[in-house]
């Protein structure tokens, strides 16, 4: 339920387009369960904080009271563009977080990259010194 | 000579100087105490990455190399996150080994505001030194990128002085990579070179290591304990005691130094106070040829002309792909169609050099929390940054700039920089970074305002000495590391001297 709460609300965000592939596209299955395996516990709970007022708050961009998983595409793509840019600093902020989170996953995929000009980037190590 | 990473044993090591935390500032004085014959212990609350372990993403680099992946933030006005390393090689893994001398005036505010003696002569010596141990260079013309040329360009054409940058960097490769560490072992972090020579004499180095208390015997210093973390999952293993013959030097950075003394029981009136930073801020020109930011060296280009009056450094900056969505407005669509112009876009930032002032006190769960808010006279230094910022820009070339301020268009042209100049005054509307830290441990005389002396000596404790940069009085206007080592070297000499 959360994966799927996730997914909607990312894919909202970098949903796919003529010129790039969708975060949906991007390695989002196996980033997520990773991000919240991994990830600093306030930087979670803030992604988190914020994937939800982004569901919760249509009223406050496109006026309607319904979660943003109601919302038909063209609301959602209105909605994520305005959610992003509300007066208030505090969503804004909460936001900005989401955003970046989805950055990571999105802007490293090899179609992304490519796109870029920029070569794929290699698997990261996993591994530190330990002798 | 040995390396200890994390165990779930208990560890007891005795040493002559214990050092907490193995960046810019600890780093480089565990090496003067190790070349001046001494048995060293370097204890790091990260684990040790050799440059084929760090990883190729940015988020493989806030997972292994950023202290909390990047997520604390100086709570004022806007939420502005704080961003250092912590690895062996602390922030100087992220960095970008911009190498600049500290100003003269500097040296003599220090002189005039804390009463300090004159640093200037030992400074610039270790100063001199370093650049020289660390090959401190230009950027080479091939290893540029289009960005920095740009900038240069636009300068000249504006007529105001700037130039290539000198960092410590063997024969950059330009590769842009600087932020996620150089791989290519180019960028000399303290991680490939003074971390392991400590170990070639004779020292210990602790990894994952973070230190919880300094211990005391009466107002003597006499050693560190903690528990080692496990890096990825954060699990505790076994305790480590490190005691220490002649003294114990921290330097932990601005955020953790401050701390670990209060947790440890140091009382002092200025602990934690005049934090300090230069917020840094950018935005993008858009070029009708592409930029390809992330082609060339991750930051090749400044200028100081600004440093004085009104208060800012210029740099160019390339920053990951990954992080360039959330830099531009917006979201859906509309966010994808702005990106792309992403090869046409020039990042160029201003480091200010802001006069506001917040402090760093320990939080509930033991962390770090900064108060930092800028003030009015900081913002109109920001207004007036990223408005010469744009001037530049459009005196490069550009077409269109995109100014990333809360409340204004998206992209003006050249005759509505206007707009920047008058542009809002409230932190909220800007999106910014404080990665030059500075206070927390200041230096100076009197022990009412500052922590330490000018040797780095904890004031009312004995062997008990502060190494990194929350020693710094004041905001220097140019890049802080060559500062912050040549200070760490400076303490660790005047306590070889005094033994
Ligand atoms: C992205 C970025 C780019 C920058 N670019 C430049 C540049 O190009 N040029 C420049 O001059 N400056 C630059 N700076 C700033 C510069 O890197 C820092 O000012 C400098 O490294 C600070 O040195 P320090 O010794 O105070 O702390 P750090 O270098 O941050 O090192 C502190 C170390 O102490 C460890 N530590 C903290 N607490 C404990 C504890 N309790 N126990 C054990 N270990 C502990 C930390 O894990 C960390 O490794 C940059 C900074 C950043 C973040
Ligand atoms: S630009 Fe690339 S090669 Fe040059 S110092 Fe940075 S990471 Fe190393």
């Amino acid at each position: 339920m959360l994966n799927w709460l996730f997914f909607h609300v990312l894919s909202a965000l970098y949903p796919h387009t003529e010129d790039f592939p969708g975060i949906a596209e991007t390695g989002l299955a196996e980033f997520l369960p990773r991000f919240r395996r991994e990830s600093a516990p306030l930087f979670r709970l803030g992604f988190y904080a914020a994937a939800l007022v982004f569901v919760l708050s249509p009223i406050l961009t496109v006026y309607l009271p319904v979660p943003s998983f109601l919302l038909s595409r063209r609301l959602l793509d209105k909605h994520a563009d305005r959610i992003t840019q509300f007066p208030l600093y505090p969503l804004r902020s909460l936001l900005l977080l989401l955003k970046v989170v989805a950055g990571l996953c999105w802007g490293a995929h090899p179609a992304v990259r490519a796109r870029f000009g920029l070569p794929p980037l290699p698997a990261d190590p996993t591994d530190w010194r330990t002798q | 000579m040995s390396h200890i990473a994390f165990r779930d044993e208990a560890v007891e090591l005795e040493a002559d100087y214990v050092v907490v935390g193995s960046g810019a500032g600890g780093a480089t004085a565990a090496c003067e105490l190790a070349r001046g014959g001494a048995r060293v212990a370097l204890v790091e609350a990260g684990p040790w990455l050799d440059p084929e372990h760090y990883p190729h993403s940015t988020y493989g680099s806030m997972r292994d190399l950023f202290d909390d992946w990047g997520s604390q933030v100086a709570r004022g006005q806007a939420l502005w996150p704080l961003v250092q390393g912590s690895c062996i090689g602390g922030s100087t893994v992220i960095n970008c080994a911009i190498c600049v001398r500290t100003p003269d005036d500097i040296f003599e505010k220090w002189q005039r505001e804390q009463g300090l003696p004159d640093l200037r002569g030992p400074i610039l010596a270790h100063q001199d030194a370093l650049e020289r141990e660390l090959c401190a260079t230009e950027v080479p013309a091939e290893s540029l990128g289009r960005s920095s040329a740009l900038a240069l360009q636009g300068a000249n054409q504006l007529g105001y002085a700037s130039r290539v940058m000198t960092r410590y960097v063997k024969g950059c490769l330009g590769s842009g990579q600087c932020l996620q560490g150089c791989r290519a072992q180019r960028k000399q972090s303290l991680n490939i070179n003074f971390v392991p020579e400590v170990l070639s004499r004779g020292g210990t180095v602790l990894s994952c290591a973070p230190v919880r208390r300094i211990l005391f015997s009466n107002s003597r210093a006499i050693g560190v304990t903690g528990r080692f973390r496990q890096p990825r999952t954060r699990r505790r293993g076994g305790a480590f005691t490190v005691r220490a013959k002649h003294a114990v030097f921290v330097a932990g950075s601005v955020t953790w130094s401050p701390v670990l003394l209060a947790q440890s029981g140091v009382r002092m009136p200025a602990l934690g106070h005049y934090f300090r930073a230069h917020p840094g801020f950018g935005l993008f020109g858009v070029y009708d040829d592409p930029v390809d930011p992330n082609r060339g060296a991750t930051q090749g280009w400044a200028s100081v002309a600004f440093r004085e009056s009104p208060g800012f450094k210029m740099e160019t900056l390339a920053i990951p792909p990954e992080m360039m969505a959330s830099r531009l407005s917006g979201g859906g669509t509309a966010l994808l169609a702005k990106l792309r112009d992403y090869r046409h876009l020039a990042m160029w930032v201003i480091a200010v050099r802001a006069e506001s002032v917040g402090t760093v006190r320990p939080g509930l769960l033991g962390k770090p929390v900064v108060r930092y808010s800028a003030d009015r006279a900081d913002m109109e230094r920001v207004r007036k940054g990223l408005a010469q910022v744009a001037r530049t820009h459009f005196a490069a070339g550009a077409r269109r700039v995109l100014p990333v301020i809360y409340g204004l268009p998206y992209s003006i042209g050249p005759d509505e920089i206007r707009v920047i100049e008058d542009g809002p005054v409230d932190p909220r509307a800007y999106i910014s970074i404080l990665s030059h830290l500075f206070g927390g441990c200041v230096m100076g005389r009197d022990p009412a305002t500052s922590v330490v002396d000018d040797r780095g000596r904890v004031h009312g404790y004995q062997g008990l000495v502060v190494a990194d940069a929350s020693v710094i009085p004041s905001n220097l206007g140019v890049n802080p590391q060559h500062t912050i080592m040549a200070l760490a070297r400076h303490f660790a000499q005047a306590a070889l001297d005094a033994r």
